[in-house]
């Protein structure tokens, strides 16, 4: 789908460059990244596995900009992230990353159409632009027909069909998903892999933050975290 | 973020929880129809007291023996001292102030007037000269005559009378030309005078007018006048009670040192005095009623900070797709001002109706008319401090929601 022209770029999506985390829990320091070097190239389909405690939503708390490394470089579609300020960082968020929660995190008094047209709205976007675009993207998750329900009158799939669309809307770098199967039956949870799969094909950049083995085997690549650092980097064995 | 978004996010969010908004309205509209009735009902008195109590028009005065309102004991004994008003004072007067239009004098007292068997108790009866209804409020009549020039020098034994006695005595009869008895003394009506209700409560009715040679002819002469004048223009005014002044002290044989010892009363000193013994009582009404506004600004701001943690989660997610600080703070400034705003709007509504349910209540009192006008600054200052107060009280909790950590935003359940 088509929003705003962007400037050509064609370095790697993501340059991570040994990302340290660390947290101050009372006296405690807790080091839940320490040191991860990785990159991400363009319309790569990448998972990043690990047990709870690994520092994977560490990870993908600095890769969605939703947070800022204690130490290390993080570039973003050569944006240097790791610098920035609050409201930077909610631009990059905005413009960049487009999120599936495993909750949704729909706003439940919205229409699904409202939900999708979110983040144009931070972006600015005039009004009927916003629709136009909003509609397109529920186009092509296949919810043309369901607009104007709230998330309350939609199924689980249905409602993470909206995400994906409000994830795409801005027409991000990068798709991030944190187990965005997690919440739906493994039927519906397969629909949502076949989108995911579907919208790679498309050419988009998707990253999956996820426990589970099955779900981590849809994507090209999986990167292995245990205790703050990368265990293994694997490409898929099988095409 | 436009403004509109956030002012549709707004409306969106305080719909989803009626009765709260609601609840927390009210609070304002309270304090912003009380601070307007206030204001409508302290202006409603003072003019009801400027055009009912004086009965004095903007160019005329009053010299008397002391002042409408005494205000201490030591006061009254110290009047009870000075010498009474009489004829020759009158006299003086007339002579003196060549830049009065009118002079004029009436001298009261009170008793039970009858006819037949019928009695009207405690009725103002006045002795008075020809011109008394011209100076200051008018008074006309509504039939017969008024006391006229002739009359005062015969002494005639004619009255005027007001409505009320018109009421006990004759009904739907014919007055003019009927006997009545003043104090075993039987006057002839030659007037009726128009009707002017109540003030205070008490009626401006009862009372007859007769000439004033008549009045001490019949009571003596050892009431105190007052003697009433009207400038000829208002750029006089000062110095016509100036005249009198110099007229008085004169007689009085007073130096320059000494007070004066009669009082020279017109509309403004009459107002002054009611304003410094009410403007005290006004002003603390006005800061009681204020205070309940503030108590709507602490329920605003209440509201506003059960609604930033009830939210915390949607603030993580608009801040995920994007959401700058300014956006989210703005989305519950707006959402803050547009409560307390809209109970400022219907607190104006409230002032409205409360302010003219309060009027009518007075007005029975009273049995007069009285309005209480709402003022436009007032309904200005009222929705501006309203605003205001919706805009302090969100800042708090809109900065709290603005200051929030996605990361953690998001993990709330």
């Amino acid at each position: 789908m088509s929003t705003a022209p962007r400037e050509a770029f064609d370095g790697p999506i993501i340059h991570a460059e040994d990302l340290w985390r660390t947290y101050q829990m009372g006296a405690e320091e807790i080091q839940a990244l320490r040191g991860v070097t990785f990159e991400i190239q363009k319309g790569e389909y990448v998972a990043v596995m690990g047990p709870s405690g690994s520092g994977k939503s560490t990870l993908m708390n600095l890769i969605g900009c939703l947070d800022t490394p204690s130490k290390g470089r993080y570039v973003l579609r050569g944006k240097v992230v790791s610098e920035m300020n609050d409201d930077e960082l909610a631009a990059v968020r905005n413009r960049e990353i487009g999120f599936v929660f495993q909750t949704f995190n729909l706003l439940p008094r919205a229409t699904a159409l409202h939900n999708v047209e979110l983040p144009l709205v931070y972006a600015g976007i005039p009004k009927e632009k916003r629709l136009e675009q909003a509609k397109r993207a529920l186009e092509m998750v296949d919810l043309a027909d369901r607009m104007t329900h709230k998330p309350n009158e939609l199924s689980g799939g249905q409602r993470q069909r909206v995400a994906v669309a409000r994830a795409l809307v801005m027409n991000p770098a990068i798709l991030l998903g944190d187990e965005p199967t997690g919440n739906l039956d493994s039927a519906t949870g397969e629909e949502i892999m076949r989108l995911f799969e579907r919208l790679h094909e498309q050419g988009n950049t998707i990253i999956l933050v996820t426990h589970e083995k099955d779900i981590a085997d849809h994507a090209r690549r999986t990167i292995h975290i245990r205790d703050g650092r990368i265990e293994r980097d694997e490409a898929r064995r099988k095409a | 973020m436009l403004f509109g978004e956030a002012i549709q996010i707004a409306i969106a969010s305080l719909r989803a929880n009626k009765l709260r908004s609601l609840l927390t309205v009210l609070g304002i509209l309270i304090g912003v129809s009380s601070v307007i009735a206030v204001v409508a009902i302290t202006e409603g008195l003072d003019r009801y007291m400027s055009e009912k109590v004086l009965e004095l028009g903007t160019k005329a005065f009053r010299l008397q023996r002391h002042p409408d309102i005494i205000t201490s004991h030591e006061q009254w004994m110290e009047m009870m001292k000075r010498k009474r008003l009489n004829m020759d004072d009158y006299e003086a007067v007339r002579k003196a102030c060549t830049l009065c239009s009118e002079v004029g004098a009436q001298v009261w007292t009170g008793s039970n007037v009858k006819r037949g068997r019928t009695i009207q108790k405690n009725v103002g009866i006045a002795g008075v000269t020809e011109n008394i209804s011209r100076i200051g409020t008018v008074r006309e009549l509504l039939a017969g005559r008024h006391v006229v020039q002739q009359d005062i020098e015969q002494a005639a034994m004619v009255a005027v009378i007001g409505t009320d006695l018109v009421d006990a005595f004759f009904g739907t009869m014919e007055p003019i030309g009927k006997e009545i008895d003043v104090d075993g003394h039987p006057l002839k009506v030659v007037g009726v005078a128009e009707k002017k209700g109540a003030v205070f409560g008490e009626s401006q009715d009862n009372f007859l007018w007769m000439p004033l040679t008549t009045f001490m002819k019949l009571y003596g002469s050892r009431r105190s006048f007052s003697i009433q004048a009207e400038a000829q223009t208002m750029g006089v005014f000062e110095a016509a009670q100036d005249q009198v002044r110099v007229a008085m002290r004169a007689r009085r044989h007073l130096t320059y040192n000494k007070p004066d010892d009669f009082n020279i009363e017109t509309g403004e000193t009459v107002m002054e005095l009611w304003q410094t013994m009410t403007r005290g009582i006004y002003v603390v009404t006005f800061v009681v009623t204020a205070i309940s506004l503030l108590v709507g600004g602490i329920v605003v701001m209440n509201i506003m900070l059960v609604s930033v943690t009830e939210r915390i989660k949607e603030i993580g997610v608009r801040k995920a797709l994007g959401a700058r600080r300014g956006d989210i703070l703005r989305q519950f400034l707006v959402e803050s001002v547009i409560l307390s705003g809209f109970g400022g709007v219907l607190g104006v509504l409230g002032a409205a109706a409360f302010s003219f349910l309060l009027a009518s209540i007075l007005g029975n009192m009273m049995s007069a008319n009285f309005s209480a006008p709402v003022r436009p600054w007032a309904v200005a200052l009222a929705l501006g401090v309203s605003s205001i107060v919706g805009l302090v009280a969100g800042i708090y909790p809109a900065n709290r929601a603005a200051a929030l950590d996605p990361v953690e935003a998001l993990r709330n359940e």
